[in-house]
């Protein structure tokens, strides 16, 4: 009889485990979980915080606030910061998933510049400190718009046919229902809080019209799509088009990348840092977003990524030429025609992803 | 006719499978058919399954599916594509599948090997590298790029399954037909073929099956009108936090794919019983 | 096609004594052909994976210089090191018990479909027909709300054992589906055990569709996001999570260069194993 055979699966799972690393666990005891944005803090702030508090910082990213939302819906816990969007944290308050700030323990609040405290998300800041926002706008390749004779200011640019005509191909929109439907109620002249069905219904009519001239709906590769030179015109996020302008000049590219807050309004994001109720470590979680609003250590953002601060003591060491763009500090006359965006209803929700879904398919 | 006898065998090789499955898979998945009878959370989830005693339980979301015609367009659609990318893995799979099955033992193991090798990196790099590949010629944001990526990432699964069939055909048939006088053509279609359709069929559930639940190839290769069933259900719970209509849409698809099977198994029945 | 045909039957008129290797059914030149092109197909696009890994552009739109930065920046990446240590791990692990119980799966489906047994395909196939999304979604509620369990490397295994079982009895059954049933009666009639059958005929013979199976399990777990994306703790993450959440970002060279590196392990590891057991992927009949 011949000899059996070794069972090859053990052999190759043998010989894998030999060559393994350990494996990494979070075991040690002062860790603080934070659940953040993808490349929001610098490694070096970070090495900062670990050494004056003699603890580690370990984060899991997220990129968008759904995707947290839905982990932390079925149950996830284990974290102790999060960051959402405004209207994510208003959803988060009314879950009971955050626990209220100790002020005491937060010295420095003072620093945030008084027009991003007391939102209407969370009045009087009972749970949230604010962090960082972008702007929702249109970003653009320079010279392709100078040549072409096109406007950079308006929303008309990515909904207007007779515009879009020099552009079929070109341009991409964000593949998100409420972003894109947000822009199209804002040049249509409406409020993005309207949940009015027949004006959703117009709004819905402009996309349609503008769609067969569009490439693509991205969230993120239109980044490197504008700084290739594949797409000429992107709805996208301000920190984003931040990016995409500095890779441009980075390699080099016969070009430039520009971003402009459209004259009829757009989006504002403000992110800010919660304590959610389940984590283990709210002390830390206190010194952590203390660390954070020194003026030192705010600043990372805006020179990190781009967003725009709400800390006043940051702005003396961010650097000129981002203090200075109108698209990422914007003005207080160009300010009050941003709006944030507010969780809709059940119903409305629905309704709209059934408008979106029609939008895919026609 | 032996009447097979009382075998614990046959209870040790099924128990554990069975139980973990039972454990990991339905009780999970039963919540899930739950939660399409729920109704959605106000701020996403589910909002609470009982109320003062009473279980809240609702068909609005069927009858939201079914109200028109939509949804169903996109059932179709994205049932087209699986189609289309099952059969080019297929026109892909079988002479590759074919070749190694009929090379010596010791180049069989390489040939194999260098079908999984490319799977060893990433899915997403793989997608990626179709970024750089279609962005050149305009092929990028279409839905040629489309079923070009589906067929990229799912052609080992209908590469393994016809080379472990096809390696087990006994060559001497081919010899005896040859005898007989058969060219390659009637070898292939009167022999192999037919003798490989257990394999072709177990490729065609491994790629057409998941092919309708990818979302993430729709949206980093596609075009404006590139959307699947996969991304609707994406949306659902992630973008749109509607868990009673994501689960419902994923019951649909699920229901509608066990049918497709059922309805092919059945036919396949009918066949062999009518020969 | 002609020309294969026609090639064929050439081959064939002086075949007659002893069958010549070139008159071997397999020996088509089309075949080949067609197999080298899928081959190209499947390793174009590594192709530029692997060479951009080189490229001295953080766009890597086009070649602009050779350069090993990525893969310095790469050894220094603890999170991301980690995370491929963990996804080794893991998909060893899953794939190991989810071949296991795989192939009893598929045996019982092939050789008992009586009984309550009847219902085990739908109870097999049906995590594979299903959206992973809806998967991973039903075991993270299962996870948190009905076991309580602390997410974490364990919750991560028992998803990705439980969506790679059906995939392993696909396989084996379609191994064992129009097998001469004769030989295990055979040896059944000559007083073998049911285990000794199995060790001695069975397994060697199914063995290519376990094997298959294992690889084909491995490669569904190392690949993972969706699943372990709901299902992964705190602070564990995998290497698609982790590439995840750099290509989010736009993509870095420096994932090119965990792809590659993942290539280069996965192919010295196997050659390494088929060195060490010659007859380890070898079947001689």
């Amino acid at each position: 009889m011949k000899r059996p055979m070794p069972p090859a699966a053990a052999i190759i799972a043998v010989i894998f485990l030999a060559f393994l690393p350990s494996p990494s666990t979070a075991g040690e005891d002062d860790v603080l979980h934070l659940y953040n944005w993808n490349n929001y803090i610098s490694p070096e702030t970070v090495a900062r915080f670990e050494a004056s508090c003699d603890c580690r910082l370990k984060q899991d990213y997220y990129s968008d606030n759904e995707e947290m939302l839905a982990k932390l819906e079925a149950g996830a816990v284990g974290y102790d910061l999060l960051v959402p969007t405004g209207n994510a944290v208003e959803s988060l308050i009314r879950l009971h998933a955050l626990r209220p700030l100790a002020r005491e323990r937060l010295p420095r609040f003072a620093n945030l510049k008084a027009e991003y405290v007391d939102t209407w998300f969370d009045p009087g800041n009972r749970y949230s400190v604010p962090y960082a926002y972008t702007v929702t706008l249109i970003g653009y390749n320079v010279e392709k718009l100078r040549e072409r004779g096109l406007p950079t200011d308006t929303w008309a640019l990515i909904f207007e046919p007779k515009y879009l005509e020099k552009l079929k191909g070109r341009v991409s929109v964000l593949n998100s229902a409420r972003e894109l439907m947000a822009a199209a109620m804002i040049y249509l002249g409406h409020s993005v809080h309207d949940t009015d069905p027949a004006k959703w219904d117009e709004a819905k009519r402009l996309i349609l019209r503008a769609k067969p001239y569009w490439a693509t709906f991205s969230n993120s590769t239109y980044i490197k799509d504008l700084a290739i030179g594949n797409l000429w015109v992107a709805h996208g996020y301000s920190n984003d088009m931040f990016r995409a302008r500095a890779d441009a000049a980075d390699a080099g590219r016969p070009f430039h990348i520009g971003f402009t807050i459209p004259r009829e309004g757009a989006v504002l994001a403000l992110d800010s840092f919660v304590i959610h109720r389940a984590g283990p470590r709210p002390d830390l979680a206190h010194r952590f977003i203390d660390f954070m609003l020194a003026g030192e250590n705010a600043a990372d953002v805006s020179n990190l990524i781009g967003a725009g601060n709400p800390n006043a003591a940051a702005m003396p060491l961010i650097r000129p030429d981002i203090a200075a763009d109108p698209a990422i500090f914007p003005s207080a006359d160009e300010a009050r025609r941003l709006q944030m965006l507010k969780d809709f209803d059940v119903h409305s929700r629905r309704l709209l992803s059934r408008i979106w879904t029609e939008i895919k398919v026609r | 006719m032996t009447r097979p006898r009382r075998d614990p065998t046959r209870w040790l090789v099924s128990l554990p499978p069975t139980l973990f499955l039972l454990a990991f898979f339905l009780a999970p998945a039963l919540l899930m058919v739950l939660a399409s009878f729920r109704h959605p959370g106000e701020f996403g989830g589910l909002a609470p399954l009982l109320v003062d005693g009473k279980p809240q339980l609702t068909l609005e979301t069927y009858r939201f599916f079914f109200g028109d015609w939509i949804y169903a367009e996109v059932f179709l659609r994205s049932f087209i594509v699986a189609a289309l990318t099952t059969l080019f893995c297929l026109l892909l799979a079988y002479p590759l599948a074919l070749t190694i099955a009929r090379s010596s033992a010791r180049r069989r193991d390489l040939l194999v090997l260098l079908v999984i090798l490319p799977f060893a990196s990433n899915f997403l790099i793989r997608v990626y590298a179709w970024i750089i590949l279609l962005g050149p010629p305009h092929l990028l944001y279409t839905t040629f790029a489309v079923i070009a990526g589906m067929v990229y990432v799912h052609l080992p699964f209908m590469i393994l399954p016809l080379y472990t069939n096809l390696e087990k055909h006994d060559p001497t048939l081919l010899e005896a037909a040859q005898d007989l006088g058969a060219d390659a053509w009637t070898r292939f279609w009167r022999i192999t073929f037919p003798l490989s359709l257990p394999g072709i069929w177990a490729g065609t559930a491994l790629v057409f099956i998941p092919v309708l639940g990818m979302f993430a190839i729709p949206e980093l290769l596609g075009g404006t009108g590139d959307i699947l069933i996969g991304n609707l259900i994406k949306e659902q719970f992630l973008d749109n936090r509607d868990w009673p209509l994501g689960s419902t849409l994923s019951l649909l698809l699920t229901v509608a794919v066990l049918a497709l099977a059922g309805l092919s198994v059945w036919a396949g029945r009918a066949r062999r019983g009518g020969i | 096609m002609p020309l294969g045909a026609g090639s064929d039957k050439s081959a064939a008129g002086d075949r007659r004594p002893s069958p010549a290797p070139s008159a071997r059914p397999g020996r088509i030149p089309w075949l080949w052909l067609a197999s080298l092109a899928v081959y190209a197909f499947l390793y174009v696009p590594l192709a530029v994976v692997v060479l951009f890994s080189f490229n001295d552009s953080l766009l890597n739109a086009q070649w602009v210089g050779f350069t090993t930065r990525w893969y310095d920046k790469l050894l220094h990446d603890e999170a991301l090191l980690g995370a491929a240590a963990n996804s080794v791990l893991i998909a060893l692990t899953s794939a190991s018990i989810a071949t296991v119980l795989g192939t009893m799966a598929g045996i019982t489906m092939q050789r008992w479909p009586v009984g309550v047994l009847r219902a085990l395909p739908g109870l097999v196939l049906t995590p594979v027909a299903m959206p992973e999304i809806l998967l991973g979604v039903s075991l993270l509620i299962f996870f948190r709300q009905v076991l309580d369990l602390t997410l974490g490397l364990f919750s991560i295994l028992i998803a990705h054992i439980s969506f790679s079982i059906g995939f392993v009895a696909i396989i084996v059954r379609a191994r064992l589906a129009g097998m001469d049933e004769s030989i295990f009666e055979a040896a059944r009639d000559l007083g073998a055990s049911p285990w000794r059958t199995f060790r001695h005929i069975t397994l060697p013979l199914i063995l290519p569709g376990i094997i298959a199976g294992f690889l084909m399990s491995f490669t569904l777990s190392i690949d993972d996001f969706v699943i372990t994306f709901f299902v992964a703790g705190v602070g564990v993450s995998t290497l698609p999570l982790q590439i995840y959440s750099m290509i989010k970002v736009a993509v870095s060279p420096e994932v090119n260069a965990v792809s590659t590196l993942l290539m280069a392990l996965t192919l010295t590891l196997i050659t390494l194993a088929s060195r060490l057991a010659p007859d380890l992927l070898r079947r001689s009949a």
